[in-house]
């Protein structure tokens, strides 16, 4: 045994590929790229800015500085929550508060000078626009701190409020995602716009939830009334299927309507069609950590099928 | 959508990202000291600086002139927040109150509420003054209220400079450097205001104020990142030092150069019996019951209140306090309590001529007596009655020593110490072989009386405890420049564990003591003197004890160990 051991170690060595270092070293890479971009909140930007470059597209806005505002804002709000909720994170998720402590001083900095770059951009897209800026950083200091001891008071027990608590989460950030475009365009609020809203608030609402199904005992003990502390995760799915097929009615008829071009109207459906698809797994999967990440991720989908769909001449 | 930016609208973008940066981390440090007023300080300058972008790329003459007045909700908040957190930062957030708040905001408010209502009047007027080159607005403002409103921003800009302007003397390194960058940081705003005011600076035909914030935010932003602005907090020292000065057990007064009592503790208030707020403003003379007027030489004196039985003795203390220029601005009394130190001493002396002239007085009798018999037990009453004195002789010594008769002042020359202990000693112990090794100094070297108390005794120890047939003592002295050493070794059988174990913890029991009173002289002398005291002892090779005490010990003020003389 001793000695087969040693020829089977020796001649591992001898014929290991000489890439295989390489690849250790892409593997390793990929591996704390994925880290960084998760702990730190970076995907978030990455979907928040395909998520405004889908609305320029539905809404035919020629370039603005909206998506960079939106992407500095959305990390600056996800960096400083992670950077606020680091010690409850030690209970939930270990990795991403150890990352958030080792890094603590730098998140803060960054995510301070990105809110504060974003604002300075959008003074140069006006009142509405920096109003608009304002939105998520405001309701995130109400919601989550205490500065104002009353209002925050108030607000806090919104978060307890069934579903209540998303749907502020979804207005804020719809309105972002889709207002600021607007404000920089200048352009003028259609019913095309009141579509494409309602699905941003709708489809924002819908990826709030799905994380909570991992929270529903620790959201249940503090009080918390989320979909699935009130339905439970099986109708929760129920009610997910219901809300994507009721987004699916909304976008195939405002596509057929001639509201939404087709490009726009079938790379949405897609990343409906996906959606109905992650949202099968929720309560009949373990990891749910990845779900969530899977479910924010369908922006990308929707993007990367609108330029495909746009590269060909649809 | 802004047409290309100029240059100052692109300064001015650059003020709002690094002021609403530093606003974040400011209010992510809440609820340190200063956080929240420094954030309202940068929101206030951000609305002023967006208001003025906003101002610069108007699409009409009225919307600038709209902008320029809204921005004076920023010009008006900046000052107000200015005083609040250099108020809250240096510790004086007592001085926050709700009714000095709303004392501050009153010409804010006013203000603002004139810039909006301004077509409708002239107080604070604000028109358009021309169209620049690039068809940017230029706007002037003016009027008897606009001067009232800069004077005051000027006014809360210098009360919030000075408590922060101090902290530039401070020890601290890191709040020196957090002081200079706040001043960096408000300065250059109001520097560049004034400037504008005295028509000396204007670019594109506005005031560059709101411009210079970008220098003020990245001040801010080095304040927090680089020298721990709200990690690293000067809050409590003011605070402290107030604390000390309302808490410490002395009475403290201050009075100013003209005899005016100015500041006054509790603890002062009470003991003479006075109420703080009557006393302060009042003539020192009235208060304080001294006949001879203020002692200003930072002399001391002693101060008894109430009736005879009642009566407390307070040691008085006036110190001086001077200016940079050593002019005197005022004095503090300090009444320290001293009626339990007197009583002390008074009971000290009681034992004392108990112990120095009764015991002996008594002992004396019984030798009669003794004398008066034949016999071993005759002997033994003598021996006993002499060991009875030697002991009241001790105690003597020891009540000397801490009723400070043996007054540290008090100096005798080494050599002198030295030689007249070995003399006494050869005398007592006329079967001890002394030695003795002076020190290798030219000058004339003195030491405290407490030493040769000290000295006395180990030498008698160490003769006294020997019981050795050939048996030594040894006296060493050095002297370096720092201290006196006096190493005294014998070759007797060694102090015992247990005595030097009590010695050392510094108390005794019933049962655990030490044999007399010897080595408590020993180590109450040494302590006297600050010095220091060591113990070398085993069966074999006897003791060696060294006591070294310093020559620049300065008892009350007064050095005794340098008075040289020239060598001859």
């Amino acid at each position: 045994m001793a000695s087969k051991t040693t020829d089977a170690s020796a001649t591992t060595d001898e014929t290991a590929p000489w890439y295989a270092d390489v690849l250790a070293s892409i593997v390793d890479a990929g591996r704390r790229l994925t880290t960084v971009l998760t702990h730190s909140s970076m995907y978030l930007v990455c979907i928040a800015v395909a998520e405004v470059a889908t609305v320029h597209a539905a809404l035919s806005i020629g370039p603005t500085p909206a998506p960079v505002v939106v992407g500095l804002v959305a990390y600056a709000v996800y960096a400083g929550d992670r950077i606020a909720d680091a010690e409850r994170d030690e209970r939930t998720c270990p990795e991403r508060s150890a990352f958030v402590a080792r890094h603590r001083t730098l998140l803060s900095i960054t995510s301070a000078g990105a809110y504060g770059v974003a604002i300075a951009l959008s003074v140069t897209g006006g009142p509405l626009a920096v109003g608009i800026t304002l939105v998520p950083g405001a309701f995130w200091i109400l919601y989550a701190s205490a500065w104002f001891p009353t209002l925050s008071a108030r607000c806090k027990r919104l978060k307890r409020v069934f579903v209540v608590n998303s749907t502020l989460v979804a207005t804020a950030w719809a309105l972002a995602v889709v207002g600021l475009p607007i404000a920089f365009a200048n352009a003028a609020v259609t019913p095309l716009v009141v579509v494409v809203f309602t699905y941003f608030l709708v489809d924002t609402f819908v990826n709030t939830e799905i994380p909570n199904v991992r929270d529903v005992e620790a959201d249940a003990q503090d009080g918390v009334y989320t979909l699935p502390v009130v339905l439970g995760v099986q109708r929760t799915r129920r009610v997910l299927y219901g809300i994507d097929v009721l987004l699916v009615a909304l976008v195939g008829t405002a596509t057929l309507t001639g509201l939404l071009s087709v490009s726009v109207g079938v790379a949405i459906l897609v990343g409906l069609g996906y959606a109905l698809v992650l949202a099968w797994f929720v309560g009949r999967t373990t990891a749910l950590g990845r779900l969530s990440i899977a479910c924010e991720a369908k922006h990308l989908v929707v993007f990367g099928v609108l330029w495909g769909l746009t590269a060909i001449g649809v | 959508m802004l047409s290309p930016p100029s240059v100052p609208v692109l300064a001015l973008l650059g003020a709002i990202a690094v002021g609403s940066s530093a606003g974040i981390l400011a209010w992510r440090a809440r609820p340190e000291p200063g956080a929240v007023p420094l954030v309202w300080l940068l929101v206030g300058q951000s609305w002023w600086a967006t208001c003025i972008v906003f101002s610069l790329t108007a699409a009409t003459p009225a919307e600038t002139l709209w902008w320029t007045r809204v921005a004076w909700c920023g010009v008006m908040l900046v000052p107000v927040a200015w005083v609040l957190f250099a108020l809250e930062y240096t510790g004086r957030d007592h001085r926050i109150t709700r009714r000095n708040v709303a004392l501050l905001v009153v010409v804010p408010a006013v203000t603002v509420a004139l810039a909006l209502t301004e077509p409708a009047h002239d107080l604070l007027w604000i028109e358009q003054a021309g169209v620049a080159a690039d068809g940017t607005v230029t706007v002037d403002q003016g009027g008897l209220w606009h001067a009232v409103a800069a004077g005051y921003t000027y006014a809360l800009g210098v009360l919030g400079v000075v408590p922060i302007v101090r902290l530039l003397s401070s020890r601290a390194t890191v709040l020196r450097g957090q002081s200079a960058a706040l001043l960096v940081g408000i300065l250059t705003p109001w520097a560049t205001n004034v400037l504008y005011n005295f028509d000396a600076v204007s670019i594109a035909g506005t005031d560059p104020t709101p411009i210079a914030f970008a220098v003020s935010g990245v001040a801010y932003l080095g304040a927090i990142d680089q020298f721990d602005l709200f990690d690293a907090n000067p809050a409590p020292t003011w605070r402290a030092k107030q604390y000390l000065f309302d808490h410490i057990h002395e009475g403290a007064i201050v009075v100013d150069g003209h005899d005016t009592i100015v500041d006054m503790n509790q603890t002062g208030a009470d003991i003479l019996d006075v109420a703080v707020e009557e006393a302060l403003g009042a003539d020192a003379s009235t208060v304080l019951p001294i006949d001879d007027g203020l002692l200003s030489d930072g002399g001391k004196d002693v101060l008894t209140m109430g009736t005879a039985t009642t009566a407390r003795s307070y040691d008085l203390s006036v110190t001086p306090l001077t200016d940079r220029h050593e002019q005197t601005l005022g004095h503090v009394f300090t009444l320290h309590d001293v009626t339990d130190y007197r009583r002390h001493q008074q009971r000290l002396a009681v034992l004392n001529r108990v112990l120095r002239h009764n015991i002996r007085t008594e002992a004396n009798v019984i030798q009669g007596y003794a004398e008066r018999t034949e016999g071993e037990a005759a002997e033994t009453i003598t021996e006993r009655t002499r060991r009875i004195v030697e002991l009241g002789e001790k105690g003597r010594d020891a009540v000397e020593l801490f009723e400070g008769v043996t007054d540290a002042r008090a100096t005798e020359a080494l050599e002198r110490v030295l030689d007249r202990t070995l003399a006494d000693a050869r005398d007592a112990f006329p079967s001890v072989t002394f030695r003795l090794d002076p020190p290798d100094v030219d000058e004339r070297v003195v030491v405290p009386d407490a030493l040769t108390v000290v000295v006395a005794n180990l030498v008698e120890n160490a003769a006294g405890h020997n019981v050795g047939t050939d048996r030594h003592v040894d006296v060493y002295a050095t002297v370096t420049d720092d201290v006196v050493e006096v190493r005294v070794e014998d070759d007797g059988p060694g102090i015992d564990d247990e005595e030097l174990r009590v010695l050392s913890s510094g108390t005794e029991t019933p049962l655990s003591h030490t044999s007399g009173l010897g080595l408590w002289l020993v180590k109450w002398g040494t302590e006297c003197v600050d010095g220091d005291l060591e113990f070398a002892s085993d069966s074999r090779h006897g003791t060696t004890v060294t006591a070294t005490v310093p020559r620049e010990y300065e008892p009350g003020g007064i050095a005794w160990g340098r008075r040289s003389r020239p060598t001859t």
